[in-house]
């Protein structure tokens, strides 16, 4: 068995290497499918991260008039919190809004200065709801609006973070849809090329073949060295696809956009190296064995 | 050894009998010489011994098995007691006189010590043994085909079935591969040879069988070429 592999394996890489143009052109076909569905892979995942992200830090601010009392405010918080599509509710004090502040703002000094300058805390009081689904963020808007706790209400904020939402959402389907659509391309191109690839392997070997099966060579040992080929390709595709997919992360993002940061999305792809050399090694396999079955089944006639 | 019981074969695509209910038995250790015009079916029948075609009708027993039993895995195993020749050698130009026969060897799964063992001496039977690192194309017609014999040889064949090997040679190595042949079957191999060459059959002076349109027409033991 082991003999039989050996052989055939080497079998493999003679008829790689004998026809280098076309060898480059299969594996080149390989690497462009793979390289791009892997790329579909990182930016859906990424953006998708960077808006679970956002997600979690979006709220509905509702500021209540000045003159408002806290037991006023903790009766809209029980009165809000009844809504079902409702997280969770939290109420921020005049004086946790100033810390807070103070905090996000103690490198800059003349925020700092002007807020000494003033005297007295000039931050109201604050419910910042959080809902189960971005969706009804503007149902939850319209409920407070017409509430009957919205006399004590001064303003609501929310409509800014809505949009950008909205627009994440548009490019994430956008980008997986392209994504489908050339990966599927790509992928249909790389069957074709690597199947015509061993379909001429099999012509330029058929007299080999023809003796083989003359002086009782198996089926099995027959066909072996076509599969390794299909193998090899989709193997060294995966391999040179994982290295252009590192080579883009870490210097072409950087150029092209400075809205997503190299480090998340290097982070993301050294914590999904595992899945991403899987995917990659199973669909180049998958491609290049396949195509070479395919072939085999219908061009090798033992 | 090997029976033809009421084998008939027919090629649908063009609708043409090869072979008419043939009747013939071989034995082990005979020296047969298979004659008949072009299209009279030599080829036909050596072809459904090694099982590359199949009867449309009618038994062929090898051992007293029937091939038709053979299943698709037990083929290969079949072939490797049959050693086969051809008009057109069918060597492989890539590989030298060595590596031509190490290579059946090598795609049966033999072990590489057996193969550097058994491919000198069968290349020394054949008489190749000083030009095993010729590549076909420096080897002449009839040294080309001793080194298909000695492919056909390399797995100790009980039956060597020979298709026109002299077809493509002169009479003087025509007759080298008969004495070749001869030895072999000496040796205790089975040997069917198909042939249109009358020297051949006449020195012979075996068994002849001879075909017409797919018929038997003859089957004398100690026969000579007979067709006109």
């Amino acid at each position: 068995m082991f003999l039989t592999i050996n052989r055939t394996f080497k079998e493999a890489t003679k008829s790689i290497s004998r026809n280098i143009w076309l060898t480059l052109a299969t594996f080149l076909v390989i690497v462009l499918s793979l390289y791009f569905i892997s790329i579909v892979y990182v930016a859906t995942f990424s953006i998708k991260g960077v808006m679970n992200n956002i997600q979690d830090n979006l709220n509905v601010s509702v500021y209540f008039n000045s003159e408002t009392t806290e037991a006023e405010i903790m009766e809209a918080k029980d009165f809000f919190s009844k809504n079902g599509d409702v997280k969770s509710i939290d109420y921020v004090s005049k004086e946790d809004a100033l810390e807070d502040f103070k905090k996000y703002n103690a490198s800059d000094s003349d925020i700092m200065q002007s807020l000494e300058e003033i005297g007295e805390n000039p931050l109201w009081s604050y419910l910042s709801i959080k809902v189960h689904n971005v969706e009804k963020y503007s149902e939850i808007v319209q409920y407070i609006e017409n509430s009957p706790q919205k006399e004590k209400i001064s303003r609501i904020n929310y409509t800014k973070t809505k949009e950008a939402i909205n627009s994440l959402n548009g490019i994430v389907k956008m980008i997986e849809r392209i994504g489908i659509t050339l990966g599927s391309i790509f992928s249909l191109i790389a069957v074709i090329i690597t199947f015509n690839t061993i379909r001429l392997t099999i012509y330029a070997r058929k007299k080999e073949i023809e003796v083989m099966r003359l002086v009782g060579a198996s089926n099995f040992y027959i066909r072996l060295p076509f599969v390794f080929e299909g193998l090899l390709y989709g193997l060294a595709s995966a391999i040179t696809s994982m290295i252009l997919l590192f080579l883009t992360l870490r210097f072409l993002i950087p150029l092209v956009s400075k809205s997503i940061s190299v480090e998340n999305v290097m982070a993301f792809y050294l914590h999904n190296i595992w899945i991403l050399i899987g995917i990659q090694v199973g669909l180049g396999i998958i491609l290049g064995v396949c195509s070479s079955l395919i072939a085999i089944r219908k061009y090798l006639k033992i | 050894m090997i029976k033809f019981e009421n084998v008939s074969k027919i090629y649908e695509k063009d609708d043409c009998h090869a072979l008419e209910k043939i009747n013939l038995e071989i034995q082990p250790g005979e020296f047969v010489s298979i004659v008949g015009r072009s299209g009279a079916g030599k080829s036909s029948l050596l072809r459904m011994i090694y099982a590359e075609d199949k009867p449309t009708e009618g038994e062929i027993y090898f051992d007293e098995a029937p091939l038709s039993d053979l299943r698709k895995k037990e083929i290969p195993k079949h072939r490797r007691n049959i050693g086969v020749i051809f008009q057109e050698f069918k060597l492989l130009k890539r590989k030298t006189a060595f590596e031509n026969v190490s290579f059946a060897l090598e795609a049966c799964g033999e072990p590489e010590e057996e193969i550097q063992e058994d491919v000198p001496k069968i290349l020394e039977i054949v008489g190749l043994k000083d030009k095993m690192n010729d590549y076909p194309n420096e080897l002449s017609a009839g040294q080309q085909q001793k080194l298909a014999i000695a492919r056909a040889l390399i797995h100790k064949p009980a039956v060597i079935v020979a298709d026109e090997p002299t077809g493509n040679l002169d009479p003087e190595s025509s007759e080298d591969i008969l004495k070749l042949l001869l030895k072999i079957n000496k040796l205790g191999t089975t040997v069917i040879l198909a042939t249109h060459d009358k020297m051949i059959v006449d020195k012979a002076e075996k068994r002849v069988i001879c075909l017409e349109k797919g018929k038997l027409k003859c089957d004398d033991p100690k026969g000579k070429y007979n067709v006109k």
